[in-house]
C-alpha cells in the first residue's frame, strides 16, 4: 500500500508533465480504440455482406464439393443433418440448396446460367434474399395455375435475356442420372443487380431443382448461420464431430482468399495502430526518463536504506503503469460514448455503396470486448516495456554516485 | 567487545591518470559494537568516502571491508542490499527523506521493504518519532519540519530497521549549533540505551567532543586514532 502511496504521490509531483503525458496517452488509447471499432467494423460489415448474402457462417458440404463442385457429390440423408442443425442451441439458421450450370433461354436469346434450388422457407433465415428481391414478389414451392413451378432470376440474366417478371424461361442442363434436363419456368422476381455474384443465377424452389436435376431429395449443402458469428470456426468444429462423414467449414475457409487479404489488411492497420502507440509511448519514455533522472539522488537514498534494485525498477514500474491506467480509464470514458454512437448510428455515407443489391449508406464502427480491452492491454504492456529501461538504470546506479547527483 | 566494522588496507581512488586523487590509502582500522566514534579531519580528507565504503555504498579499489567478520566485497548486489537494510543504518548531511511521504511514512518505508507486518510497523514508528521527540508531527511532509526536525526523523529512520551500525555523514553540517549538539546527545543517549555502533563524520569540535573515540584523517590516511573517556 506504501509503495502504491509513494508510486501516485511520484507521479503528482509533477503535474502538469503528468497530465500532458496523461493527455498524450489518453488521446494515443482513444485514437487506438477508434481505428480498432473502425477497421473491425468496417470488415465486419463487409463479412455480412457475402456471408448474409449467400455464404453463411458455416457451410455443409459433401467431400470437396465446396472445391470441387459435381453435381453428383451429393449430402444423401438430409434428414438427418437437419435434426442434428435444428438441435444445436448454436445454430440460429440453417438452409439446404442444389447446384447446376444451365443453358437459360428467353425468347431468342440464350445466356449460361447457374441454377440455386433453396428453400424459400428455409433461405430467408440464413441469407438477405428477400430484401435482394428488386422486382416481383419472393416465391413459393408453389406452381403456377398453368403448372410451372417459380423462379427468380438475376438482373444480369434478366438484361441479357430481356426478361421480366411473368416471362418464361427455359432451362436446359443435365440431370444426376445423367439425363437430359429441361424444363420451364415462370419468372416471379428479379434478384439483385448486375454487379451481384447471382446476377447470372437461377434461383428455384429446392423441390422443384432436385426434381428438374433428377437428384430426388439430395442436396449439394447447407449454409448456416451461428448464434455468435465470432464463434463460427469452433462451431464448425463441433460440428464437424457430429457430422463426421460431411465436410464442414466455416466461412474462412470457404472464402479462403477473401479471409487472407483481410488479415493481411488488418495485420497492417495493426502495425500503423502500434506505431501510433509506440510514437505515443516515446513521448512516455521521455517523461518517465525524465522523472528517473530527477530522483536519482533519492534513488540513491532509497538504495542505501536497502532497497534491493529490483524494488526500485518495480516502482518505476508502478508508476508508469499507474498513470497509463489512469489515462487509459480517462481516454476510455471519453471514447465510450463515441464507439456507441458510432455502432448504433454510424457516419452517414455522402455516397451510398450496393453490395450485390443490398445498399450500404452507413459507416458504422465495432463495440466489442476486442475493441476496447485490445488497446488497452496492449497500451499496458508498452507501458510496462517502457518503465524498464529507465527502472534499469535506477536500479544500476551505484548508490555512492546516485546520492552525488542533483 | 567484538568487532562489528573493519577495514583492511582500504584503498579508493577517482579520476584517470594525471586528475587521479587518492582519497583513501591504505586504512585500517576496526570498530567494536557500541562505540561512538567520530571520524574527524578537514573536507577532503576521505571521511565521507570511508563512510560510503564501510556503508557499501561505493567500491573500493583495494582493500576489504568486514561487518560483523563478513566481507561486503563478496555480495551480490541484491545481498549487500540485504545486508544494509537489516544492518545498517544512513544518516546523511542533507537529511535526505523522501518528500512526497510523511514523516511515519519515511520511517514506515524501510521496515516494509524489511517485511515488517503493519501493525509492527506502526507501533515502531510512534516508538521512533518518540524516541527522537517528534510524537505529533508524524503526519508531516519534510517540506513542513525544520531542518533539525527533518535530521531527528532521518535518525528514527535508520533506527527503525534495528540495525547493528549506524553510519552518519556530517549530520550537524546543515544545522545550527544548538540544534547540532541536541541531535548529536539524542545520538548519544541512544547509542547508550540500545548498545547500537554509532560512526559520524564531523569538523566540528563541539560535535567530536561528544564522541569516545575519534579517528583523524587527512589526505586519506589514518594520522591519529584517539580513545578517549566518557
Amino acid at each position: 500500500m506504501l509503495t502504491l502511496k509513494l508510486a501516485y504521490r511520484n507521479i503528482l509531483r509533477q503535474r502538469r508533465r503528468s497530465l500532458l503525458t496523461a493527455f498524450s496517452m489518453a488521446g494515443g488509447y482513444m485514437l487506438f480504440v477508434f481505428s480498432m471499432s473502425l477497421l473491425e467494423g468496417s470488415w465486419s460489415n463487409v463479412v455480412d455482406i457475402f456471408t448474409l448474402d449467400h455464404t453463411g457462417h458455416i457451410q455443409i458440404h459433401k467431400d470437396d464439393y465446396a472445391k470441387r463442385a459435381k453435381i453428383h457429390k451429393t449430402i444423401e440423408d438430409p434428414k438427418a443433418i437437419e435434426s442434428t442443425l435444428k438441435n444445436h442451441a448454436a445454430v440460429t439458421g440453417w438452409a439446404p440448396r442444389v447446384y447446376s450450370a444451365a443453358l437459360a433461354y428467353g425468347g431468342s436469346k440464350t445466356a449460361p446460367a447457374k441454377i440455386f434450388g433453396i428453400d424459400p422457407t428455409l433461405e430467408p433465415t440464413v441469407t438477405r434474399i428477400l430484401k435482394k428481391v428488386s422486382e416481383g414478389e419472393y416465391f413459393s414451392s408453389q406452381p403456377n395455375p398453368d403448372g410451372y413451378f417459380p423462379a427468380m432470376i438475376g438482373r444480369g440474366l434478366a438484361n441479357t435475356l430481356k426478361l421480366g417478371v411473368g416471362d418464361e424461361i427455359v432451362l436446359i442442363s443435365s440431370g444426376a442420372d445423367g439425363s437430359i434436363a429441361n424444363d420451364i419456368f415462370s419468372i416471379t422476381a428479379i434478384i439483385g443487380n448486375t454487379t451481384s455474384f447471382d446476377r447470372l443465377g437461377v434461383f428455384l424452389p429446392i423441390s422443384a431443382a432436385q426434381e428438374f436435376l433428377a437428384m430426388g431429395g439430395d442436396v449439394h449443402e447447407y449454409a448456416l448461420l451461428a448464434r455468435n458469428k465470432h464463434d463460427n470456426e469452433q462451431l464448425a468444429a463441433d460440428l464437424q464431430k457430429l457430422l463426421p462423414g460431411l465436410t464442414v467449414s466455416p466461412w474462412q475457409q470457404i472464402e479462403a482468399t477473401f479471409y487472407r487479404t483481410m488479415q493481411s489488411d488488418k495485420q497492417g492497420n495493426y502495425f500503423t495502430m502500434a506505431l501510433i502507440v509506440f510514437i505515443v509511448f516515446i513521448g512516455v519514455l521521455n517523461t518517465v526518463l525524465m522523472s528517473v533522472l530527477e530522483r536519482t539522488r533519492e534513488f540513491g537514498v532509497l538504495k542505501s536504506i536497502g532497497c534491493r534494485p529490483s524494488e526500485l525498477i518495480k516502482l518505476i514500474f508502478i508508476e508508469t503503469v499507474m498513470l497509463a491506467s489512469i489515462s487509459i480509464t480517462a481516454g476510455l470514458a471519453l471514447i465510450l460514448p463515441v464507439i456507441i454512437w458510432f455502432t448504433e448510428v454510424g457516419i452517414k455515407l455522402d455516397i451510398s455503396v450496393d453490395m450485390g443489391g443490398v445498399v450500404f449508406d452507413t459507416m458504422k464502427g465495432e463495440f466489442s470486448a476486442y475493441v476496447i480491452f485490445m488497446p488497452m492491454g496492449f497500451m499496458l504492456l508498452t507501458a510496462a516495456l517502457i518503465s524498464l529501461p529507465p527502472g534499469l538504470r535506477a536500479a544500476r546506479i551505484l548508490p555512492r554516485v546516485a546520492l552525488g547527483s542533483h | 567487545m567484538k568487532t562489528v566494522i573493519e577495514t583492511k588496507d582500504l584503498v579508493r581512488k577517482f579520476g584517470e591518470a594525471e586528475t587521479q586523487v587518492t582519497a583513501l590509502s591504505h586504512v585500517s582500522t576496526s570498530i567494536k559494537e557500541g562505540e561512538f566514534t567520530a571520524i574527524i579531519g578537514p573536507s577532503g580528507s576521505g571521511k565521507t568516502t570511508l563512510l560510503q565504503l564501510i556503508g557499501g555504498l561505493d567500491e573500493p579499489d583495494g582493500g576489504d571491508v568486514l561487518l560483523s567478520g563478513t566481507n561486503i566485497a563478496n555480495m551480490s548486489g541484491k545481498q549487500l542490499s540485504d545486508f544494509r537494510r537489516d544492518h545498517i543504518g544512513f544518516i546523511f548531511q542533507s537529511y535526505n527523506l523522501i518528500p512526497v511521504l510523511s514523516a511515519e511514512e519515511n520511517i514506515e518505508y524501510i521496515m516494509l521493504l524489511q517485511g515488517v507486518s503493519a501493525a509492527e510497523r506502526k507501533a515502531r514508528v510512534r516508538e521512533m518519532l518518540a524516541l527522537v521527540g517528534l510524537e505529533g508531527l508524524g503526519d508531516r511532509r519534510p517540506a513542513q519540519l525544520s531542518g533539525g526536525q527533518q535530521q531527528r526523523v532521518a535518525v528514527a529512520r535508520a533506527m527503525a530497521s534495528k540495525p547493528d551500525i549506524i553510519l552518519a555523514d556530517e549530520p550537524t553540517a546543515n544545522l545550527d549549533s544548538t540544534t547540532g549538539i541536541a541531535l548529536l546527545d539524542t545520538m548519544r543517549d541512544l547509542n547508550a540505551q540500545l548498545n547500537m555502533t554509532f560512526v559520524f563524520s564531523t569538523h566540528d569540535q563541539k560535535i567530536m567532543d561528544r564522541a569516545d573515540r575519534l579517528i583523524h584523517l587527512e589526505d586519506g590516511v589514518i594520522q591519529l586514532d584517539e580513545t578517549r573517556q566518557s
